[in-house]
């Protein structure tokens, strides 16, 4: 390996389309054409932050080295993280309303659930989905006393999985936050950046996870709700078909998926049930057949 | 009670599922095991084999994006047999399976397009309105311009349509003209060009 002089402007058509092939395969993520200025820049990143002098050297080592750092590295520079804290919130007005007493009536009712109501956030980014229902539920949900609830977030991305550990926002990912719930749960860490309490931070419990791994995703089971929100977008469709069974097989039965607000289950897979609720469409892991 | 931290429990071992887990009685355990089965080649005649008989569409749909993954001819002309199935449910999953095989279906593409059975050239519509080829709306005009049975016309008109623009105006009032004692057909052309 040599230090890194210029890698030079962009990709070769071809190496392009090694290098998107290679990525599909080891993440379900594909690439339009379009994308191509996006996925240039940061493969150029990726060049010069590993000290490779060209793409050919650098796609050389990441397919044939033990180097897994140098994969994990583009995966987190094209892996879009862009959230903010309660974004699309009417779904978490969906589960605190209907989605969540459904669960605790299906489940024997608050008094006598069996375990705790279990949320999965994948992919959460930088935490402020999954912190966004850890502080809704507990501003909100009046079973909160009464009933144990897990929250856990899950990405392929690892630098983010970092950031959400440390939990610290700016005002960007904070602007939707009512002012007293900041002063109640947040605490000024200096250049208008605001840290989350440990005590909420400690509760979410956080896992790096391809959605796409069938043998990875199999640690996640009996989930009550999940909220998989625009990332189906970005896989093509055998991709996304493979991630609706991953999902499927971790959601208890009977239990309720969230997509984005652009997304639909029914141009991807038919294993799930398409439920209308009050405040948008949910979808449901049947009660019936595989279990 | 409140947010809870999940206990930290040992990692549960997950054996790699076998060709016999396939025939689990448990549904999950076969929906499990097909999935799992991904990339192992010598399972994909279990797989075939499988994918009639079994009842359960959550398992049976596990089986097909495992079969769709390997997007070979072969596969592609097994799963392809399965058009013609007097189960629905079956034809409408093979189809749906198919859509996602852009490597292998191309192949296959002439045979279907002229098969005896019009129903199956009626899901062939189904799966050029989902295969992610460059020719699609070639074969879907093709189908519009030439097919002889009304429903296929139908049915390839339904699946160029998300794609459509003006410079199909004049194919679909062509097909309207084949069929002019289709009500359906003239209705879909009318609905299509408005």
């Amino acid at each position: 390996m040599t230090r890194a002089t210029s890698p030079g402007p962009g990709l070769g058509q071809a190496d392009f389309e090694k290098f998107r092939e290679y990525f599909y395969k080891r993440t379900g993520i594909q690439f339009a054409g379009s994308k191509r200025y996006f996925v240039d820049k940061r493969i150029d990143a990726c060049i010069r932050g590993a000290g490779f002098d060209s793409f050919l050297t650098w796609f050389a080592a990441l397919r044939l080295s033990d180097q897994p750092d140098l994969l994990q590295d583009v995966i987190n520079q094209l892996t879009i993280n862009e959230t903010y804290f309660l974004r699309e919130d009417y779904q978490f007005d969906s589960m605190i309303k209907t989605v969540l007493p459904e669960v605790l009536a299906a489940r024997g009712g608050a008094a006598r659930i069996d375990g705790p109501v279990k949320i999965l956030s994948l992919p959460c980014s930088t935490g402020e989905e999954p912190y966004s229902i850890a502080l809704r539920l507990l501003e909100e949900w009046d079973q909160i006393d009464t009933v144990d609830v897990e929250i856990h977030g899950a990405d392929i991305d690892s630098a983010v999985l970092d950031q959400a550990r440390h939990g610290s926002y700016g005002e960007r990912s904070l602007q939707r936050v009512p002012k007293r719930w900041v002063t109640k749960y947040f605490a000024p860490v200096g250049a208008g950046r605001f840290q989350l309490d440990a005590e909420i931070r400690d509760v979410v419990t956080l896992h790096q996870m391809n959605v796409c791994d069938t043998a990875a995703m199999r640690r996640f089971r009996e989930f009550d709700v999940v909220f998989c929100r625009n990332v189906l977008i970005y896989f093509d469709e055998l991709s996304s078909r493979r991630a609706a069974e991953n999902l499927y097989g971790a959601m208890r039965p009977g239990g309720y998926l969230f997509l984005g607000h652009s997304e639909s289950m029914s141009r991807i897979s038919p294993i799930f049930t398409p439920t209308r609720l009050p405040e948008g469409i949910v979808y449901q892991r049947p009660n019936t057949g595989a279990k | 009670m409140g947010l809870v931290r999940r206990k930290p429990e040992p990692e549960a071992e997950h054996p790699k599922p076998s060709v016999e887990q396939l025939d689990d009685p448990d549904p999950e355990h076969r929906r499990q095991a097909a999935l799992g089965l991904e990339g192992v080649a010598e399972a994909v005649p279990a797989l075939l084999d499988r994918v009639a008989a079994e009842r359960e569409p959550q398992v049976r749909d596990a089986m097909l994006t495992t079969l769709a993954a390997v997007d070979s001819p072969a596969v592609a002309e097994a799963l392809a047999g399965h058009l013609a199935s007097d189960d629905a449910a079956l034809r409408t999953a093979v189809a749906e399976a198919l859509a996602t095989m852009p490597v292998s279906v191309p192949a296959i593409m002439p045979g279907l397009l002229t098969d005896p059975d019009h129903r199956v050239r009626v899901m062939t519509a189904m799966i050029l309105a989902d295969l992610p080829h460059p020719a699609s709306l070639m074969w879907l005009s093709d189908m519009i311009r030439d097919d002889p049975h009304p429903n296929v016309v139908a049915a390839a008109i339904d699946a160029l349509l998300p794609s459509a623009g003006p410079q199909h105006a004049e194919l679909l009032r062509g097909a309207a003209r084949r069929f002019p004692d289709d009500p359906f057909l003239r209705f879909t052309v009318d609905a299509a060009l408005r």
